[in-house]
């Protein structure tokens, strides 16, 4: 496999549990920059690019509730999670959880039988 | 700061202008926090320092994409049907054009071959703008209905309503009944041409057919009329049952005999041997169109056997 091929499968892996990570983060109110440093505080690398569109996207989808405020002499927005958002995050937990035990018990087996 | 403003005025020159405000500031905030956190780092920053930062956030483009995916005017799965019936209305209008051009280069003493392809390229690129532009915006204003359907229709199905897994033959391609429906539509609009045509090219369009040949033509309209309706069936249902392939050998059967009882039909043409003077004689193009008629009922003709032996096996 070459690297751009496994570049491009670990970016379908990650694109769907970014989601998962960014609400989970946003329990506590944060500012773009905030939200990026604390996710990468976490292990979780995500350009920028990828990562303000994203929490817009989810803003529109009213998962996040958001406000403009003034600090450090300048003006942020801060997200955080809705009512919706938070509703959603307690199922899409459960659902990261049972995928996540199917799919250790999935790769623990592969691995024993590996000669 | 001058680099950053304009980052952000390009990005936001690639948004809608709805969003061009509020994306611009928060981009704004965005970034400022990013020179901040660089600041600390780093210490002051300089010209090259901040470049860097905005080629790593990305092209203006890219960015504005990101923020606000650009929407395709033809939805993804309207694609094969929108291809589909633009080379049908081109075809049918290219086709068209050349009887046009053809009857008016005939009729006329003084046009030449160059202002026959002239008149030949101007009058398709004219109408097939004219095409292009309706069959797309009907596409783009009836997109939303059309994925609705789709959608029903993908939710509401049973495994048992699917056809059976048939030989290959048994699937109709798309193309084909694309192609019927262009040659039933041209025929009608050809036939039909008087009641549609303007009145001062009139004179010139009744030249190409006798009035003859025009009134056996009319006369098998409703065969053709049949056609289109078969062709549509065929689109909804897209395999060959019994019953459409009966439908098939019919309609190609009566196609056949009215073209050979067309061929046997004189005079077929409505030019005059004056009009044709130094190019062919009248006889010679009235050989010509028969001769060409029977070749068109070979068409039919071989539809007709390939239908019955694919009756067989059904």
């Amino acid at each position: 496999m070459t690297t751009a091929q496994l570049d491009k499968m670990r970016l379908e892996l990650r694109r769907g549990v970014l989601v998962l990570a960014v609400l989970a983060s946003l329990k506590q109110p944060h500012y773009g920059y905030s939200l990026r440093k604390q996710l990468q505080d976490g292990g979780i690398d995500i350009d920028e690019g990828t990562l303000y569109p994203l929490i817009r996207r989810l803003a529109d989808q009213e998962l996040l509730d958001s406000e403009w405020r003034q600090a450090e002499g300048r003006e942020r927005r801060y997200y955080q999670l809705s009512e919706l958002g938070t509703s959603l995050l307690g199922q899409l937990t459960d659902e990261w959880q049972h995928l996540n035990t199917s799919l250790a018990s999935l790769l623990a087996t592969k691995t024993q039988e590996t000669p | 700061m001058e680099l950053v403003k304009r980052y952000i005025a390009a990005v936001q020159r690639e948004l809608p202008q709805a969003k061009q405000q509020e994306i611009g500031r928060e981009l704004k905030a965005n970034i400022m926090d990013q020179i901040d956190a660089l600041t600390e780092q780093k210490g002051q920053l300089n010209e090259d320092d901040i470049s860097t930062l905005l080629v790593n956030m990305g092209h203006p483009r890219q960015v504005a994409w990101q923020f606000v995916p650009p929407q395709p005017l033809i939805q993804t799965s309207s694609m094969p049907l929108y291809k589909n019936t633009l080379f049908m209305v081109l075809g049918i209008l290219f086709l068209l054009q050349t009887v046009e051009t053809t009857t008016a280069w005939l009729s006329s003493f003084d046009m030449g071959l160059i202002g026959f392809l002239h008149g030949l390229a101007s009058g398709f690129i004219e109408s097939a703008c004219f095409g292009f532009t309706a069959i797309t915006l009907a596409f783009v204003f009836t997109g939303s209905t059309r994925l609705d359907e789709q959608a029903s229709r993908c939710n509401n199905w049973q495994p048992k309503d699917l056809p059976k897994a048939e030989p290959g033959w048994q699937y109709i391609d798309m193309s084909d009944i694309f192609t019927d429906l262009a040659t039933y539509l041209f025929l009608l609009l050809v036939i039909w041409y008087p009641l549609w045509f303007i009145a001062e090219s009139q004179a010139a369009s009744s030249s190409l057919l006798s009035d003859n040949a025009r009134l056996i033509l009319q006369w098998a309209s409703p065969v053709i009329v049949l056609g289109l309706v078969n062709s549509l069936w065929q689109l909804r249902v897209r395999i060959w049952s019994k019953a459409l392939l009966i439908a098939n050998i019919l309609l190609n059967l009566t196609a056949m005999l009215i073209v050979l009882y067309l061929a046997n039909s004189s005079p077929l043409l409505g030019v005059t041997p004056e009009q044709w003077q130094g190019v062919f004689s009248h006889a010679q193009v009235e050989h010509s169109a028969m001769v060409s008629l029977f070749i068109i009922a070979l068409f039919p003709a071989w539809e007709v056997l390939r239908d019955s032996l694919r009756l067989r096996k059904l």
